[in-house]
């Protein structure tokens, strides 16, 4: 079994030390310690338990057994096709940053990761996504060789959004291997949008960010994934939180042959605070799974999750939430709740929420529900004169408006909006 | 009232933790093909039997034993159990008279008086006990009065010899040999059990009860339950256990096998009180065992209630196959854990036909430095249209050195199931407290009464008959815990 395993991880590996080499900002020691889990147990498939109904072994296996895709450059007219007026636009074309292209603001340091000084980078680099302890981070580590990297300076306060204009153009099929780095200092505040654009060829993204903020600082963070029906990605989100910050996500999942997130959030020191939230809307033959973590470390901390799913097609959507509460972490209060509408009688919705407590002073409560469109508020609908696919539709529109509403740009929110929207028809 | 059970067994030791003076049989130590055959040789079986016992041995060396429990436990050496123990038994007997006095005072001291059962018969509330001690079941009681109504009741091995054709027809039904490692292990040496046959459109009039007991040093308990309902016919069925005090880590894995036909009701009822280790953790009995039930036919329902004390590890997942149309399952359970003993409890409930309904409710208490986990699966398959499902998992922790966790398992493939699941963890809140204190109680009689309260959801499901013993063996040694 893990010799068969292995044998795909090795596979991809030497495919990808041809594509990419090793990482060249990572330090080697890191990249000894992937290289050696990688070794150890290989790409996961449907029998670790953490992958249980996401089999990426198999998808990298049937889809990516070699990787002889190229690179296209991409248009110089990205700022006409991609641009939020009243933000600061940023490009990356592949997982590589466009300096010229994108607005930068002050205060800030935002740059390709490959470029940022070694000792900028030692600080945060791999503290936070462990190198052996997912094949994914393992992976990342040992290739990464593009990323983007952005640090907002203590007491910075960034008025408009930074938007991150994710596009991926290639030929035939691809793998990347890209890291990135967020530090928000201390009394930082920002938000920020990273939005994947459809792809051109078959994609295979490894994306992982980490992402620090300090004392007081307030972050906002959205992922809008909706890279098209031929793109497979894994993206891995590490976050490490200091005293009194706030941190906020939202990931909205639309498309995308299989969507595989691991959001890992650790609160690090008291009354740290995180709110996590999702909104997918999966059809035909996707294969989307949600991770979450969050590791209550230290007493007086707070977190809040919110997952909604529709699934559609044949599609599986995956939900797994784990709160973890350690032995000092008294005061805690952790909630996670996850809903669910199946639209088509071959979708799969899988739900495992969990709790692991050691500390007796907390209130912790999950709750987990699935179902179809509510019959009542449909016939109530259709008895005032509304169509019953438009009836339908407002009711998944007031379903996912839950967690549209709880994004903090306006902007983001219409083009999610529109989004969704888009996705039902 | 169940206040004052809970407050009296406050900061007690376990009390069943005797040792019976009992002459036993004992195979060596070890597991290997010809302890399989001394086994069934010893119990006189057939060939067939044999053979599947065979069968399942060898499947079980091929096996390696599951990690994936939130557990941590010193691997039994399964070569130094000894896998069979039979209390020195000259002849068959016909009356409790012949019955070994010393074993009669261990059934009394367990509070099952066989000789007092005998003399209530016809008393309305009587039940029907099957005892086993170490692997052989010593004594059924009110086998003739069930048998005017054609239920049969009887030991494990008696069973196979006297109704091979129903053995052979459900044994391995729900839980193949190849189910599971432990599966594999019981089918290989489990000594006996209980076999209950209710038949077509029969309502049993008695509770049927099976009371296992470990008491040989070294021994393994490997007993195996097999209850058949056959149409329209109804029973309710408990299950009590008691092991002495012993340093060493006993082992029993067991398997309970349910099959319920159509309009049939099935109602399970446990109360695992197994020595559950000392103060230190030291001792207690592993308990990995496999139950599940089938509704086998359309509008069946099968029950399973568990008041959980005991054990110093327990893996334990009481299921349901809800094959039949408009078949019911329900699973309520409270698991109680103190000072070292580690839990990893709960259900499965899988939904096949169309309209099945499961109910979930799970109570954790975890004190001192236990770890106490709920693990449960729920799925609604595709063509299982109208299914529904609602769990309840709730954990109380008392201390801040124990833990309480939550696994649960949701995998809905039908679009018109609607499965909702919630889980709440939380101590036992001040203000409650300060409440009963202000009327008052003091703070340990305080913390029984919100406990029980907590309970009551599942308590409340026990038989009435087993409803005094079922609290008093909900024997939660709170003790320092509070505060």
């Amino acid at each position: 079994m893990l010799a068969e395993k292995l044998s795909v991880t090795h596979q991809l590996s030497e495919e990808l030390s041809k594509i990419s080499g090793k990482a060249s900002f990572m330090p080697s020691s890191e990249i000894g310690k992937a290289l050696q889990y990688l070794e150890e147990h290989g790409i996961p498939n449907n029998k670790q338990e953490e992958y249980k109904y996401c089999n990426t072994e198999a998808i990298i296996r049937k889809e990516f057994k070699s990787l002889n895709g190229k690179e296209i450059p991409a248009s110089k007219d990205l700022k006409n096709r991609y641009y939020v007026g009243g933000a600061y636009n940023l490009y990356l074309v592949n997982g590589r940053f466009l300096e010229q292209q994108s607005e930068i603001p002050a205060k800030t340091m935002i740059t390709s990761i490959e470029e940022v000084p070694g000792a900028e980078l030692q600080k945060h680099l791999s503290a936070y996504a462990k190198s052996d302890g997912d094949a994914f981070a393992a992976l990342n580590t040992a290739y990464a060789d593009r990323g983007l990297f952005i640090k907002i300076e203590a007491g910075a306060l960034i008025e408009k959004a930074i938007i991150v204009h994710h596009v991926y153009t290639t030929k035939d099929s691809f793998f990347f291997n890209a890291r990135n780095l967020f530090v928000i200092e201390k009394n930082a505040q920002v938000r920020i949008t990273e939005a994947f654009y459809p792809a051109t060829g078959k994609n295979f993204l490894n994306n992982l960010t980490e992402v620090f903020t300090g004392e007081h600082a307030q972050v906002n963070h959205c992922q809008v994934q909706n890279a098209g029906n031929s793109f497979y990605g894994v993206d891995t989100l590490a976050v490490s939180q200091n005293r009194c910050s706030n941190y906020s996500h939202s990931v909205f999942t639309f498309s995308g042959a299989l969507v595989r997130n691991n959001v890992a959030v650790a609160l690090n020191e008291e009354f740290s605070e995180c709110h996590l939230n999702g909104l997918t809307l999966s059809k035909n033959q996707q294969v989307v799974d949600h991770h979450t973590l969050v590791d209550h470390q230290k007493p007086n901390c707070q977190s809040n999750e919110l997952y909604k799913g529709v699934a559609d097609g044949r599609s599986m959507l995956t939900f797994n939430g784990q709160i973890f509460v350690e032995k000092d972490a008294q005061k805690t209060n952790a909630y996670q709740s996850s809903k669910n509408i199946l639209l088509s009688d071959d979708a799969t919705v899988n739900a495992k929420p969990e709790l692991e407590i050691y500390a007796n002073d907390v209130k912790c409560s999950h709750g987990t529900s699935t179902g179809k469109v509510d019959e009542n508020a449909l016939f109530y609908l259709k008895a005032r004169g509304i169509g019953e696919e438009s009836a339908r539709k407002l009711l998944l529109h007031a379903f996912a408006h839950e967690v549209i509403g709880k994004v903090a740009d306006h902007d983001t929110a219409a083009f999610v909006e529109i989004l969704f929207e888009n996705s039902l028809n | 009232m169940s206040a004052d059970i809970l407050e009296e067994h406050i900061g007690s030791e376990y009390k069943y933790g005797f040792v019976s003076n009992i002459e036993s049989d004992n195979a060596p130590p070890g597991l290997s093909e010809e302890i399989v055959r001394f086994i069934s040789k010893k119990k006189n079986e057939p060939e067939w039997m044999l053979e599947f016992r065979l069968k399942a041995y060898r499947h079980w060396l091929t096996l390696t034993e599951p990690k994936w429990a939130h557990v941590k436990y010193e691997k039994p050496k399964f070569n130094e159990i000894i896998y069979y123990s039979a209390p020195k038994q000259q002849k068959k007997l016909n009356s409790l008279d012949e019955v070994d006095p010393e074993l009669l005072k261990t059934f009394e001291k367990l509070g099952i008086s066989l000789e007092e059962q005998k003399r209530l018969s016809g008393v309305q509330s009587n039940v029907a006990v099957d005892a086993v001690i170490d692997s052989v079941s010593v004594k059924t009681t009110f086998k003739e009065t069930l048998a005017e109504k054609g239920i049969i009741f009887c030991s494990f091995s008696e069973a196979v010899h006297e109704h091979p054709e129903l053995i052979k027809k459900y044994m391995g039904m729900v839980v193949p040999y190849t189910d599971n490692f432990y599966a594999a292990l019981n089918s290989a040496v489990f000594s006996d059990g209980s076999f209950c046959y209710i038949p077509k459109g029969v309502r049993c009039p008695m509770e049927l009860s099976t009371y296992f007991r470990i008491n040989s040093a070294g021994t393994g308990q490997f007993e195996r339950t097999l209850i058949v309902a056959e149409d329209d016919s109804y029973v309710s069925y408990l299950e009590g256990c008691t092991a002495p005090q012993r340093d060493e880590n006993q082992l029993h894995a067991a398997i309970v096998e349910i099959i319920a036909h159509k309009n049939a009701e099935v109602k399970y009822s446990t109360v695992q009180n197994w020595y559950p280790g000392d103060k230190e953790g030291k001792g207690g009995i592993f308990n990995f065992v496999t139950k599940r039930g089938i509704c086998l036919e359309p509008n069946s329902k099968i029950s399973w209630t568990q008041v959980e004390t005991g054990s110093a590890v327990t893996w334990k997942y009481p299921s349901v196959i809800l094959k039949g149309d408009n078949s019911v399952g329900e699973f309520y359970s409270v698991a109680v854990t103190n000072n070292y003993q580690q839990a990893d409890t709960g259900t499965k409930m899988i939904h096949i036909g169309k309209n099945t309904r499961s109910t979930i409710i799970s109570k954790g208490i975890s004190a001192g430095f236990s770890n106490n986990s709920y693990r449960g699966l729920v799925r609604i398959q595709k063509g299982a249209t109208g299914s529904r499902n609602f769990s309840q998992c709730d954990s109380l922790l008392m201390g801040d050195k124990c833990g309480a966790h939550t696994f649960p398992y949701i995998e809905i493939k039908d679009k018109t199931g609607m499965v909702e699941h919630e889980a709440t963890t939380s101590k036992i809140g001040e203000d409650q407290i300060f409440y009963c204190k202000q009327r008052g109680l003091d703070t340990e009689k305080a913390v029984s009464l919100i406990v029980n309260g907590y309970c009551k959801e599942v308590l409340k499901q026990l038989p009435m008959e087993f409803a005094v013993e079922a609290q008093k063996l909900l024997a939660v040694s709170l003790e320092g815990s509070v505060g």
